[in-house]
């Protein structure tokens, strides 16, 4: 009965991860395949290397710099981190201050949909103007990007409590803050990170950004420099490196999503389509 | 005609309190009438609703839907305030009855809290209405009220892991963890399918014989209504307000016999005609 009990979940966990990697070797064996036929098609027409390099070039840039590289890609992780950390914060509490302060959410609300339509990336040459070369222009572009999804998740998580949860909260006479701390709050939390999923990349994004408006470091910096070399092999070698930060980062906030709220509805792009 | 004999002694010794000086209502409405504004129109919800609902007594709202039955169950329980007339609830104003605990709620949804588990759930609105409860204690009264309720053994599921009928039965535990004196409960059934539908309400009936709490159910169920109650208020709509006010005379405890009971079908029959009625009236 025990015995039974205790090999179940090691059984199902081993067939979990057999499939996981069966469900990915089509995605693995398409990426191959291009690949594949990039070096090929590069080899056989003689496309110069500046124009676009076979992805043999691209690994040995890699290799050869991968020292630049790597500090380059400290800076930008720096960035990342500060800036959505700040975006989280400053999402989290514009919510909680357009539910909690009913009249001046009203206020508030359309003027940040209205900001949300000017183009992030035209401001960056003005925090570069006002704050100079450093990271805080890159982190405020983060933030200015990156808070407007975690804002709208969670106004949407706080706004989605059923209207009876709310009654029986009143009729037990729990006051408007209690209501928010005990249900309010936690049923957003499974909205809030899908916001924050979707802020890690608008963060990757603005770092680049702010580091091509103006910087010494960094992985954009790397990609702008090696274009005006017209060092192509180094560009996409630094745009692999940020794709694999990206990635990274996403990840992570995943891994938080599953640890902190692992009731949330799991997401599946596929079939959800369907 | 053992039945038929059965329910002529219960009609008399339910008809003796009637007689007498009657008691004193735990729950009472006087010329209640309800007011919303809907987009900026002022609309009548309820009209002149007089109701008076004995200490200990199973009563049910019946009606076609938006007769405001259901805005009458949140008056009760203090989440609508009266325009005007007057509406208590063991003696006091619904919202000093909240004060004082006295208000169990059920909803239609269990609304129960995703992240917690049955017996945590059981136990949230004690711990949210008594802050000063200890832990042990509140978790001792939820798991005695999850036995109450049959579901003694599934302390530890999540509502994802849990029926709708054992979600359902949560909710109720939840609300008889507060040790209520009335249970308010607004079509708590209504999403359930038809057999489990009929076990909460032997379940409800259980409670009820049990715990002697004084409940008003809001139903669509004509045969939910007859089975559990001891008195049907039927209510319509244009404007919303009680048309008739029918006890149901079937002998207690009442058990899934009680269905093929003669007086139940006759009552029935009675509700049947009086919704058919007003729905009539209704579309002219």
């Amino acid at each position: 009965m025990t015995d039974a009990t205790l090999d179940a979940p090691a059984a199902s966990g081993s067939s979990a991860l057999g499939k996981w990697l069966r469900s990915l070797m089509p995605a693995l064996l398409l990426a191959l395949g291009l690949v594949v036929f990039w070096e090929v098609a590069i080899r056989l027409f003689n496309v110069p290397t500046f124009v676009l390099p076979a992805p043999s070039a691209i690994f040995e840039a890699l290799v050869k710099h991968w020292k630049p590289l790597l500090i380059a890609a400290r800076a930008t992780s720096l960035e990342v981190l500060f800036g959505f950390v700040l975006s989280a914060i400053v999402g989290i509490l514009v919510a909680l201050v357009i539910v909690r302060f009913e009249r001046f959410g009203r206020a508030l609300y359309p003027l940040i949909v209205l900001f949300q339509n000017v183009p992030k990336v035209a401001l960056a040459p003005i925090f570069i103007l006002w704050f100079g070369y450093d990271l805080a222009p890159k982190i405020l572009l983060i933030v200015v990007i990156a808070f407007f999804p975690v804002a709208i998740d969670m106004l949407a998580g706080l706004q989605s409590v059923e209207p009876s949860f709310v009654s029986l909260m009143r009729s037990v006479g729990a006051s408007k803050g209690k209501i928010m701390l005990r249900v309010r709050i936690p049923h957003s939390l499974p909205h809030l990170m899908a916001g924050l999923k979707v802020a890690i990349t608008f963060s990757v994004i603005g770092a680049i950004v702010g580091e091509f408006a103006g910087a010494n470091q960094g992985l954009g910096y790397v990609i702008q420099f090696a274009s005006t070399q017209l060092d192509t092999p180094l560009i996409f070698a630094a745009l692999i490196v940020v794709s694999v930060l990206g990635l990274a980062f996403y990840y992570v906030v995943e891994l938080a999503e599953y640890l902190l709220v692992p009731w949330a509805p799991k997401f599946d792009p596929i079939h959800s389509a369907g | 005609m053992n039945v038929r004999v059965m329910t002529a002694a219960a009609r008399s010794a339910m008809s003796a309190p009637a007689a007498g000086a009657p008691a004193p209502a735990h729950i009472a409405a006087r010329a209640l009438a309800v007011d919303f504004t809907v987009e900026g129109r002022r609309q009548r919800v309820l009209n002149d609703i007089n109701i008076a609902v004995p200490k200990g007594s199973f009563v049910s709202l019946i009606g076609p839907s938006g007769c405001g039955k259901s805005t009458l169950l949140k008056v009760m329980a203090g989440l609508v305030p009266p325009t005007e007339g007057e509406v208590t609830v063991a003696g006091v104003s619904p919202l000093e009855a909240v004060k004082a605990r006295l208000i169990g709620l059920v909803f239609q949804e269990a609304t129960l809290l995703p992240w917690k588990n049955a017996l945590e759930n059981a136990a949230f609105l004690l711990m949210t209405a008594d802050e000063t409860i200890k832990r042990a204690d509140a978790y001792d009264r939820a798991a005695a009220m999850l036995k109450l309720v049959g579901l003694d053994g599934a302390e530890k599921k999540r509502p994802n892991q849990l029926s709708g009928g054992m979600r359902q039965r949560v909710a109720i535990a939840r609300a008889l963890a507060l040790d209520p004196e009335v249970l308010l409960m607004d079509e708590p059934f209504g999403a359930l399918d038809a057999i489990t539908r009929e076990e909460m309400s032997e379940c409800l009936l259980d409670i009820w014989e049990r715990t002697h709490k004084t409940i008003v159910l809001v139903t669509h169920s004509i045969d939910e209504a007859v089975f559990l109650s001891r008195e049907v208020h039927v209510m319509g709509t244009g404007p919303a307000r009680i048309i008739e006010t029918l006890p149901i005379t079937l002998p207690h405890p009442r058990t899934e016999e009680s269905y093929s009971a003669p007086g139940f079908a006759t009552a029935e029959a009675r509700l049947r005609s009086l919704l058919i009625e007003s729905h009539r009236r209704d579309r002219r």
